[in-house]
């Protein structure tokens, strides 16, 4: 298989990057390992305002119903349960379907994995009923199937919130938030407000979840002592990480930036990794909102087009300003100053960005 | 527990499928991965864990963790949270090394 631009990963990033690649003209191939496009979208309800221009605001899973929609009438080629598991010698990207392995030989490559949800770590975490937030989000919205029926949530972060809201919009009964910090972390007041009813057990951690098979209670170690209760849920909200495997096997520099999301990969101002072939985006390239995942889908096609001589260099620096002044209004503050900080430590480099062996 | 009505999605699936756990027929949604149709249907315990023989489920939901493997139609260590449920589909727990000399698990 060959193509001008390989993109893996059909979540918001990764969609966005092949229909911008596509817009200038280059032949696209989209790979990913999930039964179906769309990726950590599918399953988000909630309400999304903050997006691009040229998105209209809407719940997660109805704008990424739009974008799959866009790329099925494009030009990209889309191959669901294809994964990236190597790297040949020469570079090419090798992939399975999981019965055959074979390369994909493009010009540049976009790497949009993702982020995946940290775990938290205490005795009995590997019973089956204990599960990351996102799994239970997956299970109610993506596929229709309540989890539990009581349930706590470990971590008061945002994603604590929404997801608690969301199960408990299901008919799940959130017996408490278990919460190591002295106070609640989300910022968003109505999602709080919403769930004012739920107790928050601050400067609490687990003990222990315990039962025959399947989780059936939780130990609670809280500042009034222990506390017990009956649950067969328990849901995990430790935060997102960037999924890095797909730029290790690339030998693409990583550096530690706690506002993104701890470990990611080094990049330039055109999303470009050390491995000159390999662009970056979405949640991969730091953890941050919809809006920003969805530009640098389209900065990193941008400059990918611009790497294989597409676009010419003028245009391609015209297209990504606009991008970049879109995402530095809709992103976070701190985020963005984060990733600034990054891009700032990759210019000081050489340039095109070499890798220290 | 299947929910019939999502609050915000309304009815999602519609088609129906008979599949198989430990030769038990059950139902489930197309549409519905193999980890989620069993978790409808009440069954959570996925597996037995090789060196401290502990009960395995569903932990993360995006094929990472590895914590969801079933046998699929004989094909061993299947990520149940990343297959999908097909009519007459037979699972079973995934309680022991698998052989993967075997001509089924792809030698
Ligand atoms: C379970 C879960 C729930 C989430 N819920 C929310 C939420 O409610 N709100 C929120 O703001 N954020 C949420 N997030 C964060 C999420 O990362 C973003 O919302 C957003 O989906 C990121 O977009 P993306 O395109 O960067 O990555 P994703 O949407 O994660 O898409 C990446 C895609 O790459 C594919 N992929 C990964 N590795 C490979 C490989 N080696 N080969 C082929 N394909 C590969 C994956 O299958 C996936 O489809 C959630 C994340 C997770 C994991
Ligand atoms: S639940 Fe984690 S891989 Fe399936």
């Amino acid at each position: 298989m060959e193509a001008d631009v390989l993109i893996v990963g059909a979540g918001p990033a990764g969609i966005s990057a092949a229909l911008t690649a596509e817009k200038f003209g280059a032949k696209v191939i989209l790979i990913d390992e999930s039964f179906s496009p769309g990726g950590q979208l599918r399953q988000q309800t909630q309400y999304f305002s903050n997006l691009p221009t040229g998105y209209a605001p809407d719940i997660g899973l109805k704008v990424i119903e739009t974008l799959i929609k866009h790329l099925y009438a494009s030009s990209v080629q889309v191959y669901t349960n294809h994964t990236m598991i190597g790297a040949y010698k020469n570079g090419m990207i090798g992939v399975t379907d999981g019965n055959k392995t074979f390369p994909i030989l493009a010009r540049a490559n976009i790497l949009a994995p993702g982020a995946q949800e940290e775990a938290k770590i205490f005795p009995g975490w590997t019973l089956p009923g204990v599960m990351t937030a996102g799994a239970a989000q997956i299970l109610i919205n993506r596929e229709s199937v309540l989890p539990g029926k009581r349930a706590v949530m470990i971590g008061t972060n945002n994603f604590a919130f929404t997801v608690a809201k969301q199960l408990h919009d299901c008919g799940v009964t959130i017996e408490a938030f278990i919460e190591e910090k002295s106070q609640i972390t989300c910022s968003d007041g109505i999602l709080r407000d919403e769930l004012k009813h739920v107790p928050v057990w601050t400067e609490s951690t687990v003990q222990i979840a315990q039962g025959t098979g399947q989780v059936e209670r939780v130990s609670v170690h809280t500042p009034e002592g222990r506390k017990e209760i009956d649950v067969d849920l328990i849901c995990i909200s430790n935060g997102f990480t960037p999924i890095l495997e797909p730029f290790v096997i690339m030998d693409c520099e990583l550096t530690y930036k706690k506002h993104l999301g701890g470990w990611v990969p080094l990049y330039n101002e055109k999303l470009q990794t050390t491995n000159p072939s390999c662009f970056i985006a979405g949640n991969a390239a730091g953890i941050t909102d919809l809006g920003p995942i969805l530009l640098t889908g389209e900065i990193a096609a941008i400059s990918a087009l611009e790497e294989i001589g597409i676009l010419n260099s003028e245009e391609a620096e015209i297209e990504r300003r606009k991008r970049w002044l879109e995402l530095e209004k809709l992103e976070n503050t701190a985020v963005c100053q984060a990733r600034k900080n990054l891009i700032a430590s990759s210019r000081s480099r050489q340039s095109p960005l070499t890798k220290s062996k | 527990m299947q929910i019939h009505i999502h609050p915000v999605l309304g009815e999602k699936f519609t088609e129906e499928v008979t599949f198989y756990f430990n030769n038990k027929p059950l139902k489930a949604k197309k549409g519905q991965t193999v980890a989620a149709a069993l978790m409808a249907n009440g069954i959570r315990n996925l597996g037995t864990s090789r060196k401290f023989l502990q009960p395995r489920g569903l932990y993360c939901a995006t094929g990472r963790c590895m914590s969801c493997f079933v046998t699929i139609n004989g094909v061993e260590h299947v990520l149940s949270c990343m297959t999908l449920v097909d009519e007459g589909m037979k699972v079973f727990p995934s309680n022991e090394d698998p052989d993967p000399g075997s001509e089924i698990n792809g030698s």
